[in-house]
């Protein structure tokens, strides 16, 4: 694309990014060298020039009427809009957590106070049949209930 | 030469009323449930949002229609919006989104793949062989210029809208579209490239001759 001499197909990309003045200042000052001592490319960005300017004479198409006034009404039943809250963190909740973790222990145990031993009897009553204590026995045998010195 | 298009860049935006920070203060009051805010966030861009989708769909009552339709879903969105993201760039987003559901649902979606970028592609430069800039002077030509918009490929219609009517930098393209910004230099150049041909086509020239 340097040779001015050697026809060449221009390079679109440069040419329409020059034009919108997008490229990089070393390329920009690349691109102005060459379009002066290159005809072809100066012809294509006389043209992308040109439908530029059509773009511009396109017509300015307008609503002909006030947008707002006519959603202002459906604007005011929209909810209203609200700066979105951040998602909360694990540990914002850590407080929160441990405090009803605290309140349940505390009212197991304040319950299980109350209630007393009454509904826990059965069932330790009813697992009797599986220990290896006979029912009413108080030591598991001969060895567990008398130290070796109190047999002495 | 350059100077000269970043000259008119600058006219353009002047004309177009672009002004960020009144913008980032209308919407930031807007998000706080200033309802008046929001209306003169639509009464600035509502012109501007229903010719992108004019263009885009080329009906005006459905433009109409989706212009409206965009500002409300804007409006729902608006938490959503920060300030960081240039308001425009945003609500151009929704409209785009609009006008393609609006084209998804005619079926009228050219879905010609764009994935080959002219990285892979050449481009024809005889595409836009000589085009005197007389031709796309008067009335009947800018008729043709039209023509040939409504025939691109969506993706390239798009991207030139954005670009020569809504005179939006490679940046803020990107991130209307959601693609990188090489993408969008090599689109822009396919997009011109092939209404200049589709011009050619329709004016009854050939590349060839």
């Amino acid at each position: 694309m340097t040779d001015p001499v050697r026809p060449h197909l221009p390079d679109m990309i440069r040419l329409s990014g020059y034009l919108d003045g997008e490229l990089d200042g070393a390329t920009q000052r690349e691109m102005e060298t060459h379009l002066a001592a290159c005809p072809p490319c100066a012809e294509r960005l006389a043209e992308l020039r040109a439908l530029t300017a059509a773009f511009d004479a396109l017509p300015q198409d307008t609503l002909g009427f006030d947008l707002a006034g006519m959603i202002a009404g459906r604007l005011a039943a929209a909810p209203r809009p609200s700066p979105e809250r951040p998602a909360p963190r694990w540990w914002g909740l850590l407080p929160a957590s441990l405090g009803a973790a605290a309140a349940l222990t505390l009212g197991t145990g304040i319950g299980s106070v109350l209630i007393g031993g009454g509904a826990a009897m059965p069932r330790m009553a009813a697992m009797s049949v599986f220990d290896t204590l006979p029912p009413g026995g108080l030591c598991l045998g001969p060895d567990s209930c008398y130290s070796k010195g109190a047999r002495k | 030469m350059i100077r000269f298009t970043q000259e008119q860049s600058k006219a353009k935006r002047m004309t177009a009323g672009i002004d960020d920070g009144e913008d980032v203060q209308l919407a930031v009051r807007a998000q706080m449930g200033d309802r008046p805010a929001f209306e003169r966030l639509v009464r600035r861009y509502q012109d501007r949002v229903f010719r992108f989708i004019l263009r885009m769909v080329g009906i005006r009552d459905e433009a109409m229609d989706l212009a409206q339709e965009t500002f409300l879903k804007a409006y729902r969105a608006l938490p959503g919006w920060r300030p960081e993201a240039r308001f425009s760039t945003w609500l151009f987003q929704i409209a785009r989104n609009a006008a393609l559901d609006a084209l998804r649902r005619r079926r009228h979606i050219d879905f010609v793949s764009l994935t080959s970028g002219p990285d892979e592609e050449a481009i024809d430069p005889c595409d836009t062989a000589p085009l005197p800039e007389e031709l796309l002077a008067d009335k009947q030509r800018i008729g043709l210029l039209e023509r040939a918009l409504r025939e691109l490929p969506v993706e390239q219609r798009e991207i030139l809208l954005l670009r020569e009517l809504e005179d939006m930098s490679y940046a803020d393209i990107a991130a209307t579209l959601n693609i990188e910004v090489g993408t969008v230099k090599s689109r822009i150049a396919r997009a011109r490239v092939a209404v200049l041909a589709h011009y050619r086509h329709h004016a009854g020239e050939s590349c060839h001759d």
